[in-house]
């Protein structure tokens, strides 16, 4: 049934393309999705790692471990499509303004998540290890928010570079919201198969 | 054994340690003496574009010599193989962060203040009427850094890759910390008073409660083995 | 405006080509999780048919690794 929820969630993330300002804003289709997606992603592993220290749930803990690997995976192709997207528009590949900085100290602090759980063998540290650093990320990310729109806004004339700043255009606000839907499915049903895996895997190695 | 003599044993015995074999301080001088003569050669022709860069090469050495630091905060437990012993330790655990904590904010500090020394006597800084608001500045920093750099050094203290690791995980999330302080140091040093960079003050005050509440109410997990 | 069609083309892409290499990864482990599992099925039901010799609860195989 998932596995069915999930290929319907492809095609409709294929489907909806209509857009009258330039054909490079649908980029945007999947750009903003993907961004959006990765905050649920983390919103997810700073829950399930709270859980885990309180109730010490393995369950909690693959939970937050699948969610990080997709989050990681969903920012750095929201990163990328970004790029891409800014290279045609803006003239440049990367610019330091607000958003595009708080997003990519997201990116590496939850690659570094990855990366300590990839480094630590024993299962039960690990899980703990990281939910401790997931909680450290999760407070951390409103700081990383202020400190960034603050370098940036602050004496500094304000960022110019919107992508494509729509006037809720109906044409693209539709297939926008159909798509933010069909990738947070996405989300959900990558994190339910990783889940079930690594239960898999803990079960067999027990 | 109280929670205060607790913390304070570790320090002491920490601060001794050290004292007896000056290794981290004196490595720590001699970087900070190395970055000194590298900003020197790359930036020192030009004054006016070193007086733009100062603020950041600055705190570029006080982090340097911060990972540095932090980094080695677990090192004679691991190397002596005293970690059981400090996974053994009776009662609440947080004590020895508090301990480990204060010993790094004091070498940190110290070398800090000499790094901040030899910067003013090479670049011909004046200090001036700068200077009580930049120690602020720098004692929030310091204190945010080592906070969490303190319960990631602990983290890190027994995996692969330590060295890699330990910079990787806690330079991302010290940014508000490196943005505030660069930003606040530069205004401060342009000759504005401290009330001018009042908003960066605040976000490291809260910073700084942050994570020391939570490494605080955490350490006693990244303990338990 | 121009058109940069190649530029969406490479943004859907490289998102799809992403997406699925998740995919197929996780389709993968699976399969070995499976072929893993069948091969020692056979040997973990033996060995917990036979009795115990001496009576106690068979300990289950310890999950943990040893205290480094």
């Amino acid at each position: 049934m998932v596995r069915v929820l999930g290929w319907l969630v492809m095609a409709f993330a294929v489907a909806p393309r209509e857009v009258t300002q330039g054909n490079v804003q649908r980029i945007m289709y999947v750009h903003v999705p993907l961004i959006l997606a990765s905050y649920l992603a983390f919103g997810v592993l700073a829950v399930a790692s709270l859980v885990y220290l309180v109730r010490r749930d393995p369950g909690a803990d693959r939970l937050a471990h699948a969610s990080g690997e997709v989050g990681v995976m969903f920012v750095g192709l929201g990163i990328a499509t970004g790029s891409i997207w800014g290279k045609p528009t803006w003239g440049t590949w990367w610019t330091w303004d607000a958003r595009l900085t708080s997003v990519a100290i997201l990116f590496v602090m939850y690659l570094g998540y990855l990366l300590l759980r990839g480094t630590i063998e024993d299962p039960e540290r690990a899980a703990r290890y990281c939910a401790v650093l997931g909680i450290v990320a999760a407070l951390d990310v409103p700081l990383v928010h202020f400190s960034v729109y603050w370098w940036r806004t602050l004496h500094q004339p304000p960022s110019l570079m919107k992508p494509g700043g729509f006037a809720g255009s109906s044409s693209i606000l539709w297939p926008l919201l159909v798509n933010l839907v069909a990738f947070a499915l996405l989300y959900a049903y990558l994190v339910a198969r990783r889940v079930r895996l690594l239960r898999a895997e803990a079960e067999a190695t027990a | 054994m109280s929670y205060a003599r607790r913390a304070l044993a570790v320090a002491w015995k920490d601060l001794a340690v050290e004292r007896r074999s000056k290794e981290t301080l004196n490595a720590l001088v001699f970087f900070s003496l190395l970055l000194l003569f590298v900003f020197q050669f790359t930036l020192g022709g030009d004054r006016e574009r070193l007086a733009a860069v100062l603020p950041g090469v600055l705190w570029l050495g006080f982090v340097l010599s911060a990972l540095l630091a932090l980094g080695r905060t677990f090192l004679v437990e691991r190397e002596h193989d005293c970690w059981e012993g400090l996974l053994l330790a009776p009662g609440d655990k947080s004590a020895i962060y508090l301990g480990k904590l204060a010993g790094n904010l004091a070498l940190m500090l110290v070398v800090e203040a000499l790094v901040l020394g030899l910067f003013v006597v090479f670049f011909d800084i004046d200090l001036g009427r700068a200077l009580p608001g930049l120690l602020v500045v720098v004692a929030l920093g310091t204190l945010g850094l080592a906070s969490v750099g303190t319960l990631f050094a602990a983290m890190t203290a027994n995996v692969r890759a330590r060295e890699l690791l330990f910079p990787v995980l806690l330079l991302p999330v010290q940014v508000p910390i490196l943005l505030a302080t660069v930003k606040a140091t530069e205004a401060l040093l342009l000759g504005e008073p401290l009330g001018a960079v009042a908003h960066w003050v605040k976000l490291l005050v809260a910073a700084d409660t942050v994570y020391l509440v939570v490494s605080l109410l955490t350490f006693d997990v990244v303990l338990e083995g | 405006m121009p058109d940069n069609w190649g530029f969406v083309a490479a943004a859907y892409g490289l998102t799809a080509a992403v997406l699925l290499w998740y995919w197929r990864r996780l389709a993968k482990k699976e399969r070995e999780l499976e072929r893993v599992n069948a091969g020692s099925e056979t040997t973990v039901a033996e060995r917990s048919r036979e009795p115990s010799k001496t009576g106690h609860p068979r300990p289950e195989p310890s999950p943990r690794t040893p205290l480094q």
